[in-house]
């Protein structure tokens, strides 16, 4: 208990003090409470599969280790039940802050209120947790939707047939689709021959089959429109099964080490695809965070903003994975949000 | 479920027991399930255009020939009344071994599949060992395996996929490739009367079938098999060594699941992570269905086949026809319960008459 009011009453020295003298008046140039290392932060994540979630974590690590915070990391595994409990063993931990990764609205509405409760600042990665005081990191999806297929038109013209990969009832990919259907409404000429795709694991797997169906059956689709990088992979494989890889080029969304390879590879059909760098989203989610315990507002929609990568691009670069494209597309390493003057940035390589 | 497996799992073939004159309930039960598929490939050559043509016949063998190959492997462990529910992680692990050989450790396409084919084995003798000598029962043992192989694979790259360029837990970069003809095993594409058109992943799968019909119907290992299957004791009072054969059975399968995998992973051309469940679900889908080919009511080699290329056929038809992917593991599923059907009540009562 008297830690606890020790802390308190710093953060209300330090908050005082910030309004007289503006954070460089610190030593370090750090606010409360990250002018002493160890502030316990915690991330609650949902979905932890994947190269994408491995590297938001690498991101979350990188970050919290620049501020010098305590991380700790609470993994539910897809268990929307276990991700709500996770976030009350987070307030019994005694967290200054959280940063919710995904999750389902439903459950975690209610435990991100008990946090919030319980004087804890909380951010939310790619789950509404319908609550103005908690800050919205998001990576635009309607944004990486409209790079890619912004490209699409620039290559292939106003009109082709094209084939589109979705599976309904998934976030990202609804706010991915909204873009789509508004893109068959501005482009008439676009004809959308055939619609598929599953998240049946390995899922590139799954969809190699159905797009190998699908090219059957539609031999003159000249474009698929792939907006998640495992649904890319597949139809890459079912492109390149049919030898229509001259013929039909494919635009999708994310990016990881192996989709390069992939996109690099002798006429390979992948021409381009939009993606922000999950471990930049990682860090500003966490920065996010940083910003809210120092008493500083992030604003309530924290956006990154997505970069189009290009086939040219990465063969003109000999960019052979997601460390040499942090280098060679710096908007791609790092996205200028939520940066105030004092937060220090993990060192880049 | 028991006394009908005792019955039909005599080892006679089922030819043998048709009685003279058949009725049209017995004629149902046999052909039932060849005609509905017959049935459901005139529909789809009248519903969408390209599938009726040798093209598309080969991208149904390709589609299946993954799940196909795991079920032939999980048959063998149902012939023994066991069951195997680590084959779709071992065939991940397996995808994820070859990948982490080739790209981690430069090493030959060679190396790659002897390193699988050996943990398949190693996997299977262990679930054996574990059945047999720990009394712990099948399902829980291969549960446990699965979830043991879930984790497994993902330890080494730290729950990362591989591919060439990956930078390493220790700051170097991966510069393994996948090789030619480790790839060729899942893109290579033989010339049958057409260039360029069958996949080496159906020969295999061919091949693999034959054989396990061979083993299983043709040979006396087979017919013990089916002795343990159904009676576990009685098969040990008349000698046979059922505590090996169940290992066996086990290895069997890890083989198969790892050459499907091995398979996978040379179409995938990446180490992707994977849980494998899809595959799991999808090859005990196709050997059960299997049990209702032919009315034989038991695991048997050809109709796992026709039960993987029943499944194939539907998705590939349904794909065509832009069916939406619920819908389509909506009709698996009616698949499956119409064979399970098909197998226990109408045979069932087949027996009692």
């Amino acid at each position: 208990m008297k830690l606890t009011r020790r802390t308190l009453l710093k953060l209300t020295g330090g908050m005082t003090a910030a309004a007289a003298f503006g954070p460089s008046a610190f030593a370090g140039g750090m606010p409360a409470p990250f002018d002493k290392p160890g502030v316990k932060i915690a991330l609650v994540r949902y979905l932890s599969t994947g190269d994408f979630f491995q590297a938001y974590l690498s991101g979350v690590e990188a970050q919290a280790k620049a501020l010098k915070a305590d991380l700790h990391v609470f993994d539910s595994r897809q268990d929307a039940a276990l991700q709500a409990d996770m976030m009350d063993q987070a307030i019994a931990l005694g967290v200054k802050g959280i940063v919710v990764q995904h999750g389902l609205t439903e459950s975690m509405q209610a435990a991100v209120k008990r946090a919030l409760d319980a004087g804890i600042k909380v951010v939310a990665f790619d789950v509404n947790v319908k609550n103005p005081q908690v800050p919205q990191v998001e990576q635009s999806d309607r944004d990486l939707a409209r790079l890619a297929l912004e490209q699409a038109i620039r290559d292939n013209g106003e009109s082709f047939k094209a084939g589109y990969v979705y599976v309904p009832g998934i976030a990202p990919l609804d706010r991915r689709d909204e873009t789509w259907q508004k893109f068959k409404k501005k482009y008439p000429g676009i004809q959308e021959v055939a619609q598929f795709g599953t998240l049946d694991n390995p899922i590139a797997n799954s969809v190699a089959n159905q797009a190998r169906s699908v090219l059957q059956a539609h031999p003159d689709i000249t474009v698929m429109f792939a907006p998640y990088d495992e649904f890319a992979k597949g139809v890459k494989i079912a492109v390149d099964e049919a030898g229509l890889n001259k013929q039909i080029k494919i635009y999708s969304a994310d990016v990881s080490t192996a989709d390069i390879s992939a996109m690099r590879e002798k006429d390979s059909a992948w021409a381009a695809t939009a993606a922000t760098n999950p471990a930049v989203v990682g860090e500003v989610s966490v920065r996010a965070l940083a910003m809210l315990l120092a008493g500083e507002d992030p604003g309530h929609n924290v956006i990154i903003p997505p970069t189009l990568i290009t086939r040219k691009f990465l063969n003109d670069n000999d960019i052979r994975n997601m460390e040499d494209l942090a280098k060679k597309m710096p908007q791609f390493a790092h996205a200028d949000v939520a940066v105030p003057k004092w937060m220090p940035l993990p060192p880049r390589g | 479920m028991n006394d009908k497996k005792q019955q039909d799992a005599t080892g006679i073939p089922a030819a043998g027991r048709a009685k003279p004159a058949l009725s049209g309930i017995d004629f149902a039960i046999r052909y039932g399930f060849l005609i509905l598929l017959a049935g459901l490939l005139i529909f789809f050559s009248m519903a969408t255009s390209g599938f009726a043509s040798p093209r598309s016949a080969v991208f149904i063998f390709q589609s299946v020939a993954i799940t196909g190959i795991l079920a032939l492997g999980v048959t063998f462990t149902l012939v023994v009344d066991g069951f195997d529910l680590s084959i779709g992680s071992t065939a991940t692990s397996a995808l994820m071994l070859s990948a982490y050989v080739l790209v981690v450790w430069e090493m030959n396409a060679y190396v790659a599949v002897a390193a699988c084919l050996a943990m398949g084995a190693l996997i299977g003798l262990v679930n054996g060992l574990l059945i047999v000598k720990t009394k712990v029962p099948d399902l829980l043992a291969t549960l446990g395996m699965m979830f043991l192989l879930v984790g497994l694979q993902r330890i080494p790259t730290q729950g990362r996929s591989i591919a060439t360029g990956m930078h390493l837990p220790d700051g170097s970069v991966a510069r393994g490739t996948f090789p030619p003809e480790f790839l060729a095993l899942g893109r290579h594409r033989l010339d049958f009367f057409i260039p360029d058109l069958i996949p080496l992943s159906v020969v295999i799968l061919v091949v693999i079938a034959i054989a396990v019909w061979l083993i299983l119907e043709r040979t006396r290992h087979g017919r013990l098999m089916y002795a343990i299957g159904s009676n576990e004791r009685a098969a040990a009072l008349a000698g046979v060594n059922v505590a090996r054969y169940k290992i066996v059975a086990y290895m069997i399968s890890g083989v198969l699941a790892s050459i499907g995998g091995i398979l996978l992973a040379a179409r995938l051309g990446r180490g992707d992570i994977a849980s494998g469940n899809n595959l799991l679900l999808d090859s005990v889908a196709a050997a059960l269905i299997g049990f209702a080919v032919l009315g034989a009511a038991k695991p048997n080699a050809f109709g796992t086949a026709i039960g993987a290329l029943f499944v194939g056929i539907l998705l590939q038809g349904l794909t065509m026809m832009n069916a939406p992917y619920y819908t389509q593991d909506f009709v698996k599923g009616a698949v499956l319960v119409v064979a399970l059907v098909f197998t226990f009540a109408l045979t069932g009562r087949r027996g009692k008459q």
